[in-house]
């Protein structure tokens, strides 16, 4: 299958929040508690059993108001740092472009917690087990759009090949930017190139996103030091873990923040494959 | 919404094979194929939302009589395979628990609800409507001309003591019922939330 | 709209919303109550169109404007009073149009007067207009006179630009809070952008200006020549799920179905019905009560024009009124079915009160909504409720067979695709079974009372079929007992061999369930959809689609033709059903003229004149009064809009401070210790509410899904940061809100979103507060309606929840 791509325009985004809810229905994952955090936004972060939510940033400046509504769910990054630091060899990546979690192999260590650079996955405590979007990554095998995209009224999401978006993107920003002249695409480069393209109306940080998303240092150390001479190549492959590094694991020294370093010893490889 | 099934992604058929073989790839691991779609081997039904009045299709995934799942149809031209966040969420509405599922009587005073059966309910509601209907029957008014500044008796034939709210929430063939029902009963005070 | 162009309903579709070069949203806060609308405008702004949002608050629909005004809520006809001035002073209406589709030629009785805020005809005792003064000069033959030139003194078209040249773009931005500057620009966007489109709903109709508002919309779209045509239009965006179906069958007591009139007391036969409605309403009267009564209606019973109620004309019993009339004890019996008064209806002391007065409250639904279970509201004694309450469980649309009308008019059937939960029915089955038990109780009566239920024609099954009941809206030919194939055949059939149970409806399953139609082609790429469902009337897609042609029939707009003449086939076609009097009839024929046949005037109506069409020259020799053809729909407050101050409001009416507030306006006062009235001195604040994307309106149905309540979990009200730093509250805080009714406590949201603006340079405030709440479900939380006035329209009976008084402090 070819890269695709969900590009994400927030010009159109009206924050109705549908695909919170469509994505809840087709994960069949529960309600939970919430309030109003700040303006209508009511969940905080992502939560096991919460993988994708509306932000809403209010800015007023010069007489003029702004109201800036992001869908935010797991980025699906060309480099995932989740899959990089996965313990378990449960993270894998598609050729498709999606980064998905086997739930038969994750055992909740958390690394991929802790690496993620927009702090996408979260492990639930009870099962042990880590959680975030899939990409709807058994809809999307099968010929079905996302269950988010599906659902998107004002048309804010689109899924399909990268190929094709990316230049739409562009085409959209250009229009854009004549209103908002901070506008620009977040994913099209960052952590290599993300399946969840936006357009945004201004700066990633207004919108609370970092800058410059990395993956993290000791990530890199490892990758420096253990990886040939080559691009990062992901496609396709799970990662898979030494044995050494995983009885580490399972003598429960992987909780801490501190662990990470663990994982650049050089005791275990990365798996790659053709993207 | 029934959380206890609440799924996680499974790999059916061809699952992820992932195999260390030292530093070099795995070309082996195989791309995931054939993830399984819980919608398999439903019959899709169409439907209309219940909510605005925009009149968006909905296709329900029914699976031995189950309603799985619910999303927009792809073929309604007005809203072409999506919904909002309400519409989205309809599922839940088919088992509710909070759904009333039984009739139920709350005799004066009472602090509780009793459950009653179909019949009987129907059948206190039918006397009752007879009971008020022929107490507050209102055969003729006198209205005083404003021409002639006379008063002059009018037939009439209404029904003063009962009053039916509904609705903009049922189907056509429920509102006209709700109509000709009151009419022909000679009930003229029949309201609905099209005037709110 | 009636009073303007005929009928009611939404002129064009959601799908014809991508059409428009500008468009309008003023009164509807689409994004989050219509969202599929987005869907359509999102595309219209893909290809450039111009969004204006006007609203009392920066709104998620807002946050998707190019230009956003934000307003003082129910001063719509200011602003728009101004643009219609500057229309008009800088001659940029479209001429052709307005000279040939409007009524602007016509010529108005000069006893039509307006003066510091009273049109001629006011009654200070009964607080109502006599309309007689509102009519045109009439001709020998009974028809208006018609002026050579738009500017001859008499014409419709001058008194339009005299009653306008009052409000300035100034005077507007002091009673608005919108700049002058801006509602400037507004105009020329809409001057120069062709087709632009409105979107309203309640944000205008929930004033006690409520039906002038949409009047203004009217006349603004009549002078820009945008209505009846795609991309164009008024689109009155309907609350609920089958609000346009509920209409059309009247559960209004005002009419019956199909939009005819109800008959009053006064009416004693079947002619005095047509004195008074013209004869135009002779066929579909007959036709219905032939549905209803079958032969027992027939010629010589005066078609059963006696099984009828007549209700008393004095008695203005909309929906504020019932519950008046409930709590002044004369219902025993209420039926409520879908509908949840109690967090729903303004000022719901008033409700609260009014159900403890009932014997009998039967309720269906699908949840224990308030309304249910107002006998144990917390603070209540359910000892003291001596009322009975009998609960339905009701079937939710899917599992139930029947159609919806949207509000698009399209009537759209669904199958029943699971069974019911548990012992629930549809109403259907629920009403027919109640149905036939009162005719057994009443069985061998022979009182004339009982003799319309023993003799109604009652007949869906021993399990009602909703396809027999859709089928009876259709129609029967009776003296085949054959389906009414088309609108065309009972058009034609002679009186009383037709039956229809709504005669707008006919054709929906005369060639098989039209209703159920999935034909989603598109030829002309203008989204008119047409072999989807079924569109009444007659499956017309866009109303007043003649207005779409010049003169000659021919399509003013190349790229978004609708209709045409075409004069090989001596025929109007196209890609829509035309909405003509009669396809064979050529466009410069007196029907072939007619862009707005539903208007005895056959145009659209910027005055809404008095006017019957058809009146005999000289009087009948029987002396009987004569029976006309077609009347026009009526404002009972006024020809033209003007604008009035809010029932409560925080300012004077600065055009006529001595008639601040519409003067025709109902303010039920029966109950004064309920039904109280707030000083700006108490409560200086502006409140407006409004429902949100993630609850639906009393939030019966959502309140109880746990995926929406995680969305919004709480009610709260939105201020300002400058009114937040006044009262010393910051968002997240607990604050109550006061009205003279009562007060309710919830979360503060301090934003932008809402400006501190000026009102005759006095700094103003306006707070607002979503109302889906309620004391039950999953997610319970105060009502907004502790706080709102039932101050309602005098026409339209709708009441003013867009606008009261409050006042502020943290809790």
């Amino acid at each position: 299958m070819a890269r695709k791509t969900v590009f994400v325009d927030t010009s159109k985004c009206t924050g109705c929040k549908a695909c919170t809810v469509a994505c809840k229905e087709w994960n069949e994952l529960p309600a939970e508690k919430t309030h109003l955090v700040t303006s209508y936004q009511t969940m905080k972060d992502f939560t096991p059993n919460t993988w994708t939510y509306l932000t809403f940033v209010e800015k007023y400046q010069n007489d003029t108001m702004n109201w800036y509504m992001r869908k935010a769910q797991c980025f699906h990054c060309a480099e995932p740092a989740c899959l990089k630091s996965c313990s378990s060899d449960a993270i894998h990546k598609t050729d498709s472009g999606y980064v998905v979690i086997d739930q038969d192999k994750c055992i909740g260590c958390g690394y991929c917690v802790e690496n993620c650079p927009f702090g996408v996955p979260k492990v639930d405590e009870v099962r042990k087990k880590a959680y975030k979007c899939t990409g709807c990554i058994d809809r999307v095998e099968n010929n079905l759009t996302p269950a988010c995209v599906q659902t998107c009224q004002p048309g804010a999401l689109e899924y399909g090949d990268r190929d094709t978006l990316l230049p739409k993107a562009k085409a959209r920003l250009t229009e854009v930017k004549k209103k908002h002249p901070q506008a620009r695409l977040y994913g099209e480069m960052e952590m290599g190139g993300t399946t969840f393209v936006y357009l945004l109306l201004d700066s990633p940080d207004v919108y609370g996103l970092p800058l410059n998303p990395t993956m993290p240092l000791s990530l890199n150390l490892w990758q420096d030091l253990v990886r040939p001479v080559g691009t990062f190549a992901v496609g396709g492959a799970a990662a898979a873990v030494v044995v050494g590094v995983l009885g580490n694991l399972l003598k429960g020294r992987y909780s801490s923040g501190s662990e990470k370093k663990d994982l650049s010893d050089g005791s275990k490889q990365e798996k790659g494959g053709e993207r | 919404m029934d959380i206890s099934r609440r799924g996680f992604l499974k790999l059916s058929g061809l699952s992820v094979v992932a195999v260390a073989t030292g530093l070099g790839l795995n070309p082996e691991v195989v791309e995931a194929k054939g993830y399984a779609l819980k919608i398999e081997g439903s019959k899709k039904i169409p439907s209309i939302c219940h909510f605005c009045s925009g009149g968006c299709g909905m296709l329900l995934y029914v699976k031995d009589g189950k309603l799985i799942h619910l999303e927009g149809d792809p073929d309604h031209p007005t809203n072409a395979g999506t919904l909002c966040p309400k519409a989205a969420s309809l599922r839940s509405v088919a088992y509710s628990s909070a759904r009333v599922t039984k009739p139920k009587r709350r005799a004066p005073g009472a602090k509780d609800w009793e459950e009653i059966s179909w019949d009987e309910a129907l059948d206190r509601v039918a006397k009752k409507a007879k009971e008020v209907r022929d107490a507050s029957w209102k055969a003729s008014e006198s209205i005083v001309n404003a021409k002639t500044g006379q008063s002059e008796v009018f037939e009439v034939n209404r029904a003063e003591g009962i009053a039916f709210l509904g609705s903009a929430e049922v189907d056509n063939e429920e509102s006209y019922l709700i109509s000709k029902f009151c009419r022909v009963l000679g009930i003229p005070y029949n309201e609905h939330q099209a005037r709110i | 709209m009636s009073p303007s162009f005929g009928r009611g309903a939404m002129t064009n579709s959601w799908s014809d919303l991508q059409n428009a070069e500008a468009v309008l949203i003023g009164g509807s806060n689409c994004a989050e109550n219509h969202p599929i609308a987005m869907h359509w405008i999102n595309r219209a702004r893909e290809k450039g169109a111009k969004v204006i949002v006007i609203d009392p608050r920066f709104t998620r629909t807002a946050s998707k404007a190019d230009i956003f005004a934000q307003i003082r809520p129910g001063t719509d006809i200011a602003y728009l009073g101004a643009i219609i001035n500057y229309l008009l002073a800088n001659k940029l209406y479209d001429a052709q149009y307005v000279l040939n589709y409007t009524n602007a030629l016509l010529k108005v009785s000069p006893d039509f007067k307006f003066d510091a805020g009273l049109f001629s005809g006011f009654d200070p005792k009964t607080n109502k207009y006599g309309v007689d003064t509102w009519s045109y000069q009439l001709g020998p033959d009974k028809k208006p006179l018609k002026a050579e030139t738009l500017d001859d003194p008499d014409t419709v078209f001058s008194k339009l630009k005299e009653h306008y040249s009052r409000y300035s773009f100034e005077t507007a931005e002091k009673i608005s809070g919108i700049p002058a500057a801006k509602i400037k620009t507004i105009a020329d966007v809409l001057a120069k952008a062709k087709p632009a489109t409105i979107l309203y709903a309640l944000g205008m109709t929930q004033h006690t200006t409520a039906v002038q508002g949409i009047r203004a919309y009217a006349v603004m779209q009549l002078l820009l020549g945008n209505i009846g045509k795609a991309g164009g239009g008024i689109n009155a965006l309907r609350g609920e799920p089958n609000v346009q179906g509920s209409t059309d069958m009247a559960n209004l007591f005002n009419n019956l179905p199909g939009y005819l009139p109800a008959p009053i007391s006064t009416d004693k036969t079947l002619r005095d019905y047509l004195v008074r409605n013209g004869s135009i309403q002779e066929k579909p009267l007959v036709a219905l009560l032939k549905a209803w009564f079958g032969d027992q209606a027939n010629k010589d019973n005066d078609w059963g024009f006696a099984f009828l109620p007549k209700l008393n004309p004095a008695t203005n019993a909309t929906m504020v009124k019932v519950f008046e009339l409930m709590e002044k004890g004369q219902f025993k019996l209420l039926f409520n079915i879908g509908s949840n008064s109690l967090v729903s209806i303004p000022n719901r002391q008033l409700v609260r009160s009014a159900l403890t007065k009932l014997d009998m409250m039967v309720i269906s639904d699908l949840f224990e909504v308030e309304t249910a279970q107002f006998w144990r509201e917390p603070g209540v004694n359910p000892a003291d409720i001596k009322t009975e309450v009998i609960m339905f469980p009701a079937a939710f649309i899917y599992e139930k067979d029947g159609s919806l009308t949207n509000s698009s008019r399209w009537i759209q059937w669904k199958d029943a695709a699971i069974k019911p939960l548990g012992e629930a029915k549809p109403d259907l089955d629920m009403l027919d079974a109640l149905f036939k038990k009162v005719r057994r109780l009443y069985a061998g009566s022979t009182a004339a009372k009982d003799t319309p239920i023993l003799k109604a024609r009652w007949n869906y099954g021993e399990e009602p079929s909703a396809l027999k009941v859709l089928q009876e809206l259709n129609g029967y030919d009776e003296t085949t007992g054959k389906l009414l194939p088309t609108l065309a055949d009972y058009l034609k059939a002679p009186l009383g061999s037709v039956s229809t149970g709504c005669w707008i409806y006919a054709g929906v399953t005369g060639n098989g369930n039209l209703a159920a139609r999935r034909g989603n082609t598109d030829p002309s790429g203008l989204g008119l959809f047409n072999n989807w469902s079924f569109a009444w009337p007659g499956n017309i897609r866009i109303l007043y689609n003649r207005a779409s042609c010049d003169v000659n029939g021919q399509p003013v707009d190349s790229k978004r033709k609708l209709i045409w003449w075409d004069s090989a086939k001596n025929l109007w076609v196209g890609n829509d059903g035309p909405d003509v009097v009669d396809k064979t009839k050529a466009p410069d024929t007196p029907e072939g003229k007619q862009a707005f046949r539903m208007n005895p005037e056959g145009v659209g109506r910027l005055f809404a004149a008095k006017y019957m069409s058809g009146l005999p020259q000289t009087p009948p020799a029987d002396a009987l009064p004569v029976i006309g053809i077609r009347p026009a729909g009526l404002c009972v407050d006024g020809p033209l809009p003007e604008f009035y101050e809010p029932i409560e409001s925080p300012t004077v009416n600065l055009l006529h401070p001595k008639v601040s507030q519409n003067p025709a306006a109902l303010v039920p006062s029966a109950f004064p210790d309920i039904q109280k009235r707030g000083k700006p001195e108490n409560f200086p604040y502006v409140l407006t509410t409004y429902g949100i994307v993630e609850h639906f309106c009393a939030g019966g149905v959502t309140r109880n899904i746990p995926w929406l309540n995680e969305l919004m979990p709480e009610p709260f009200v939105e201020i300002s940061k400058n009114l937040a730093q006044k009262v010393g509250v910051k968002e997240g805080d607990k604050v109550e809100v006061s009205s003279a009714r009562g007060k309710v406590t919830v979360y503060c949201l301090v934003t932008d979103r809402l400006q501190t603006y000026q009102v005759n340079g006095k700094d103003t405030e306006t707070i607002g507060m979503p109302w889906s709440w309620g004391f039950a479900s999953l997610s319970p939380g105060p009502s907004t309606n502790e706080l709102t006035i039932a101050a309602l329209d005098p026409g339209a009976g709708t009441p003013e929840y867009k606008v009261c008084l409050v006042n502020i402090r943290r809790a």
